[in-house]
């Protein structure tokens, strides 16, 4: 689904544009390596109309200079397909969490007028720049059983039926892109960075890395998706393995109910309503549970 | 393979799913729910001397029984909660500043006044309960109920800090009553969390009335006046009960014989 900025967006930008001032200064909070002491550059940039957060970057690794005329290194960043869909590239806009591609200049100016603030999302580690290791979010998906498992090479027949009612209920929370910003914004969801040692394999700082993660919480998106594919009939098959997810060790209880996934979410999905319905699932089966073994 | 910490299989790690969902379910029953019946029959130091003392007597009618109402129903339960609670506010991370969000807000404050709700027991358990005697306290007097509390409650310093006590902890019961709901499932979708959200409020704005109603009702008691009701009733039921005034030195402050007060 391809998904273009609001044309509201675009006329208020543009009616903004008419008194916008002639450069952009831009800090950005850089760090060199994994594990690195973080700081800050600045660099300014002349101001074009319908720019975002993207263009900005690309312009500034065009010029590779920081504003007092030093030759730097290019800020490092994440995106691919610049409309909202890939999630790649979360990062703090002005201290909050948002998509760079649809983080528009003339729009942020209403924030603070001819700066703009970059940071790394604070919850993942830090790659080089504005980049972060998201592998955890990927892993919660994991934990959880984000998907339908169904493929083989035998021909199972048409699928169950899924009613619109039920279609119009699952669409929104198909829409969740990975991009992170329920987790960064989530109090309840907290760092985790390891270094790795030395002398240990790539293979043995991953099962390192997984394992801290498994520990902590699932985080709002991961809880979302168990509730899409609990929701979905062949889903369904494995819904007591996503339970036992939910409300293993960093599952569903780990939500103090802040609410601030659902109000930073680009997407619009209602987390919080999932939340819920995932807090009732797991009210249900740990009952269940504990009465039928 | 990497050796496992000890935390792997802590009983805490195991069962965390289920020591959460008990301190959710702690904070309404038993512990809420006292709060509610606490400060209603604390209000009715409204109706009067005797309205309290006839209250007081009701509950303290349990006689032997009653510290192991209190200890199973009451101490313990709401140990566990805030065990638990600082548990979860030390993993917890707010950020406020960052996202000012009405449902942040109220995250965060739920956490400020848990801790403030917890500070704030504490010492009221040690100046009016009898197990806070020793260190000075246990001002309250079960057989002068609203007199002994009225003389502890009078100093303006006392009377402030019990107003941020009570609302704090108000807030806290009716703001986790909503956060309950969403965490057991009872309110799902965003437009029965409004709801739900209305519910909190009424049951809020409530509790604040009846607890500050309580204090000002308290702090308003003449002393006097008071002391002779609640010694008059005192004698009536010690009378009713069939014992001597020897026999509850601990609770009346002087024997007192009848025709002395007519």
């Amino acid at each position: 689904m391809i998904r273009a900025v609001d044309n509201g967006e675009l006329v208020a930008g543009q009616q903004a544009a008419a008194s916008q001032p002639r450069e952009i200064r831009v800090r950005v909070l850089r760090q060199d390596a994994p594990g690195e002491e973080s700081y800050w550059e600045r660099f300014t940039l002349p101001y074009e109309p319908n720019m975002n957060v993207i263009s900005v970057l690309q312009r500034i690794a065009a010029l590779s200079k920081s504003h007092d005329g030093r030759h730097v290194a290019p800020v490092a960043w994440d995106c691919s397909c610049l409309e909202e869909v890939c999630g790649s590239c979360t990062m703090l806009i002005n201290g909050r969490v948002r998509m760079a591609c649809s983080s528009l200049v003339d729009n942020l100016f209403e924030e603070s007028p001819g700066e703009i603030e970059l940071r790394p999302m604070t919850k993942f580690p830090v790659v080089r720049d504005l980049c972060v290791d998201r592998s955890r979010l990927f892993r919660s998906l994991e934990r959880v059983k984000a998907w339908v498992s169904v493929d083989d090479s035998y021909d199972h027949g048409p699928g169950p039926r899924i009613s619109p009612e039920e279609q119009e209920d699952a669409y929104p929370l198909a829409t969740c892109i990975s991009c992170g910003c329920c987790m960064e914004a989530c109090p309840q969801f907290n760092k985790i960075e390891l270094g790795r040692r030395e002398g240990e394999t790539e293979e043995a700082f991953e099962t390192r890395k997984q394992e801290a993660y498994d520990k902590q919480f699932l985080g709002p998106h991961a809880i979302s998706q168990a509730m899409l594919f609990n929701g979905h009939p062949t889903g369904k098959m494995n819904a007591d393995e996503r339970m036992e997810a939910l409300t293993g060790q960093g599952g569903i209880q780990m939500c103090g109910n802040a609410q601030n996934c659902v109000a930073v979410c680009p997407k619009r999905i209602p987390l919080t309503r999932s939340i819920a319905r995932a807090g009732r699932a797991a009210t249900v089966w740990a009952i269940k549970k504990f009465f039928d073994r | 393979m990497a050796a496992s910490t000890p935390s792997d299989d802590s009983f805490l790690s195991r069962n965390q799913f289920l020591l959460y969902r008990l301190f959710s379910l702690a904070g309404l029953v038993p512990v809420g729910a006292f709060l509610v019946v606490h400060l209603l029959t604390n209000a009715s130091v409204l109706g009067g001397a005797a309205s309290f003392q006839s209250r007081v007597n009701l509950i303290h009618s349990l006689g032997p029984l009653l510290p192991v109402v209190e200890w199973a129903f009451i101490f313990l339960p709401m140990i566990f909660h805030a065990v638990m609670g600082f548990v979860i506010i030390a993993n917890g991370m707010p950020n406020v500043g960052s996202y000012a969000y009405m449902g942040n807000i109220r995250y965060t404050l739920q956490r400020a006044t848990g801790m403030i709700a917890f500070a704030f027991i504490l010492w009221h358990i040690t100046q009016l309960h009898w197990l806070g005697a020793p260190l000075g306290g246990g001002q309250f007097d079960p057989h002068h109920a609203s007199s002994s509390a009225a003389v502890a409650l009078k100093p303006m310093l006392v009377a402030l800090l019990y107003a941020i006590g009570i609302l704090s902890t108000v807030f806290h019961f009716a703001n986790g009553l909503w956060s309950l709901g969403v965490t057991w499932g009872l309110w799902t979708s965003p437009a029965a969390m409004q709801r739900a959200n209305w519910l909190s409020v009424v049951v809020g704005v409530g509790l604040a009335a009846a607890g500050l109603g309580a204090l000002g009702g308290m702090r308003a008691i003449d002393v006097e006046e008071a002391r002779e009701i609640e010694t008059r009733m005192d004698r009536a039921r010690q009378l009713l009960e069939g014992e001597t005034a020897d026999s509850h030195a601990a609770g009346a402050v002087q024997p007192v014989s009848l025709p002395a007060l007519d």
